[in-house]
């Protein structure tokens, strides 16, 4: 991916003329997802909800209803998969990915002829003792190392500067020239509590590709977490809704006993990472137009968050 | 195997397990931190004065004990800084910049003069002289300054390399050093190197208050190095390889308070007119004026340190708690006052804190606390799941206390400055503050869908996570000390999970239906 790219002026008339015109045919449909959802064969759902399994069970059903691993992954490609590994907690507080989920995305991956597949996230407090115990802690270490996955500790050089195109409070953002070089990306955030955003889920997770996130904090959360979107929206999106963390989030309390959590047994998956923080938001039982950003990225049109409009296959076990 | 072949390996081992002490991992100096410091004089001491600990006062028995009857061979075995000097005089003969030692009169004015100081100091609870002169904690100032960043450097440089193949490690970080600290231990190293190369092991013989200290108990030692003047054909071979001048020819005598028991002299002569043997009365008699006029000429200059340090005695708290922001000490310290009077500033916990919030400063404690170590949240923060500076703190300084006990000790106190908080001033969510709080001390008041951070005091511990995380330049959140420490509350679980977890569980799991 080019990142600094000049574009002469005849290539931006015609980029140009070509935007407007998708833009303005889905204005007239009304649906912003046709954007992403070209090259969807029919009969494939914008959206599937899983319940009531174990977390490899309820991927496998769900990869199988959005039409197999091998629709987002091709042979020979490099695969990121990113989940929350944002603070050192074990997987039963309920504020890091499943890692057993993790573990069979990373098989699926390589089933489906994946080259390699990379795994990391920027822990919240990013010193090298911390860093190392959330990997740890989390359990995603040691599950992706098992499915052969590359697990990748970031440093100061892992970084390299993007602009965000359109974006109103973020206008550049540090990303890791990994996200930036791999052919997919592949969001497996965990449905949580969080202090400050409500909730913590697909958008809210891609802060931690971001280095510079204390941006964020300081000039608005959910319009920079909504902003970035505009950059790079991933290739899928799963939501780790199997224990999901009700308060005290996004870190919860170091101790799993004192960890508020609730077996939702539940898994997301969607292309569309509006239609699926707004469907998360209902498994949590909070209204999505509460959530800022879920309400602002609806109106940048990065997705859908009227899930009346989208095709959503749900299957309980 | 010779005497000097089993103190170069005894000493080297010694050194490279310090090495280890000050830029292991962890658990490698939580390890060597049990052993090694024991078996150091001043720490020996100090916690035997400050927290009595069976095997601290063991190890200062023994040092002792061996001073008694070997003399000096702890500066030759055990002392890292030692070490540290007969590797920089082997160098520099190495290089040519001096080929062989030769007698010198003893400075022992100025060595009894400092020694005196030191301890009067000591005795009113000024520990900066001892922390500033003692072997150990200057050894390991050394290693934390320098060594330690060096090798940080290294391994990082190291690992970077190894990026392009996939092939991942976590980046190590190392301490931030202020330019003050890092100044002072400079000057350290070129006084000793400069000493080293010029005079051996003067630093020893004149400076060092556990040299002074121990060369009192080693005139007396049962053994002793002689001259035997019948066999000795005055070659000056032993003169030339003993490192700390202190073999007289011309009056055929040893300085046994000099004497660093190397043993060199031992296997220099040819003849065999060096000998370790019982002592004699009548030779310990010769060598004894010297240095008793030095001794007198320091009792009385210390006695007088003393009378001045008294005079002052009220001025010396003042100075440190004339700022407006004393320092925050770690978590076990107690008080600014035990922690400043307990502590040799050996940086061991700088190197050993995993989040390197711990940063030696220069004069934030005033005069009396040079070099301690100062809890810097404006570089990183205290780990809620960590104890190890009081685990490694070998003084008592930062004294040992359970991970639950550490949870609960109030170190500090945040406040929130509601004019400059990004939420308080632009309405916008930011909560950076509050991810990072591991007590739950800041709470979130949602006014109209924003949400507010507030703090509950008796939840804060103090330990700068949300002074680091805030993204407001200056800080809109700032730990100020609390120079007595306090406990805090224990914070229960919200008022809204008093429902059994379990059971909820199989509840959950048997609805089929989706809520959309």
């Amino acid at each position: 991916m080019e990142d600094t790219r000049k574009y002469n002026r005849r290539e931006v008339i015609q980029k140009g003329l070509t935007l407007g015109l998708i833009a303005g045919g889905t204005v007239i449909f009304g649906k912003p997802d046709l954007l992403m959802a070209k090259g969807k064969p029919a009969g494939i759902p914008d959206m599937v909800a899983v319940k009531n399994g174990e977390p490899d069970v309820m991927f496998r059903k769900a990869i199988e209803l959005m039409g197999g691993m091998d629709r987002f992954v091709k042979k020979g490609q490099t695969v990121v998969v990113k989940p929350n590994i944002g603070f050192p907690r074990l997987p039963e507080v309920g504020a890091t990915t499943n890692p057993l989920l993790v573990k069979t995305i990373i098989e699926s991956c390589y089933t489906a002829g994946a080259k390699r597949v990379y795994v990391f996230d920027n822990v919240v407090t990013a010193t090298s003792g911390n860093a190392r115990n959330c990997y740890k802690l989390s359990g995603i270490e040691e599950a992706a190392k098992a499915a052969r996955a590359i697990v990748v500790p970031m440093d100061d050089f892992s970084y390299r500067e993007v602009k965000i195109p359109g974006g109103k409070q973020l206008k550049t953002a540090d990303v890791p020239s990994l996200i930036l070089d791999c052919d997919v990306f592949i969001n497996v955030p965990i449905l949580k509590h969080h202090s400050s955003t409500h909730l913590s889920i697909a958008m809210k997770n891609l802060m931690g590709i971001v280095k510079n996130r204390m941006e964020y904090h300081l000039t608005g959360l959910d319009q920079c977490i909504a902003d970035f979107c505009l950059y790079r929206k991933p290739d899928l999106n799963i939501v780790d809704a199997y224990r999901v963390l009700m308060s005290r989030g996004p870190s919860g309390p170091s101790n799993p006993q004192f960890a508020n959590v609730q077996m939702k047994k539940t898994l997301l998956m969607s292309k569309d990472i509006v239609a699926v923080d707004t469907a998360a938001a209902k498994i949590f039982g909070k209204d999505p137009e509460s959530i800022g950003y879920i309400k602002i990225a609806h109106a940048q049109r990065t997705g859908n968050m009227n899930l009346k409009e989208l095709k959503i296959a749900t299957y309980a076990m | 195997m010779s005497l000097i072949k089993a103190r170069i390996i005894i000493s080297g081992i010694v050194l490279i397990l310090f090495v280890f002490l000050f830029t292991g991992t962890e658990k490698i100096s939580i390890f060597l931190s049990d052993i090694l410091p024991p078996f150091q004089f001043v720490p020996a001491l100090v916690r035997t004065i400050t927290q009595p600990e069976a095997l601290f006062i063991v190890g200062l028995i023994i040092i002792i004990l061996i001073t008694l009857i070997f003399g000096r061979i702890y500066c030759s075995f055990l002392c890292p800084l030692g070490t540290i000097q007969d590797i920089l005089i082997w160098g520099s003969k190495r290089i040519g910049l001096k080929s062989k030692h030769s007698f010198s009169r003893p400075y022992n004015g100025l060595r009894y003069t400092i020694l005196g100081l030191v301890m009067a100091a000591a005795a009113v609870g000024v520990l900066s002289p001892v922390g500033l002169l003692d072997p150990y904690s200057l050894a390991g100032r050394i290693f934390t300054h320098f060594l330690q960043p060096l090798i940080t450097q290294i391994y990082n440089l190291g690992i970077l390399t190894l990026k392009p193949f996939d092939i991942y490690f976590y980046p190590k970080q190392t301490a931030f050093i202020p330019i003050s600290a890092l100044g002072t231990t400079a000057v350290f190293v070129l006084l000793i190197s400069y000493l080293c190369a010029r005079h051996g092991r003067l630093y020893c013989n004149t400076i060092c208050p556990v040299g002074a200290l121990l060369g009192l108990i080693s005139r007396v030692s049962f053994f002793q190095f002689t001259l035997n003047k019948k066999a000795c054909s005055e070659c000056s071979q032993c003169e030339n390889v003993c490192k700390a001048q202190c073999i007289d020819l011309q009056s055929a005598s040893v300085d046994m308070s000099r004497c660093v028991g190397c043993f060199n002299c031992l296997h220099s002569c040819s003849r065999s007119a060096v000998s370790y043997q019982r002592r004699q009365n009548h030779k310990s008699a010769n060598t004894w004026s010297p240095g008793r006029r030095g001794f007198v000429i320091g009792s009385i200059a210390s006695a007088a340190g003393l009378v001045a340090l008294n005079a002052n005695i009220g001025k010396i708290p003042c100075i440190r708690f004339a700022q407006a922001t004393p320092p925050v000490t770690p978590p076990g310290s107690l008080n600014t006052t035990h922690f400043t009077q307990a502590c040799t500033s050996c940086s061991l916990c700088v190197s050993a804190c995993p989040t390197q919030v711990l940063t030696p400063t220069f004069m934030d404690f005033g005069i009396a606390g040079l070099m301690q170590p100062k809890m810097n949240y404006e570089k990183s923060y205290c780990d809620y799941e960590c104890d190890v500076c009081s685990t490694v703190c070998p003084t008592g300084a930062i004294m040992p206390l359970s991970l639950d006990e550490k949870k609960l000790t109030q170190i500090g106190e945040a406040k929130l400055l509601e004019d400059i908080c990004v939420v308080y001033v632009n309405h916008n969510n930011c909560g950076a503050c509050g991810e990072v709080c591991p007590t739950h001390a800041i709470r979130f008041v949602d006014k109209e869908n924003i949400l507010y951070p507030e703090i509950d005091k008796q939840y804060c511990i103090g330990c700068g996570a949300c002074q680091l995380a805030c993204p407001t330049t200056p800080r809109s959140i700032v730990v100020h000390a609390l120079p007595v420490h306090k406990k805090a509350e224990k914070y229960t679980r919200d008022p809204q999970v008093i429902l059994p977890e379990v059971p909820v569980d199989q509840n959950e799991s048997s609805d089929p239906s989706f809520p959309f």
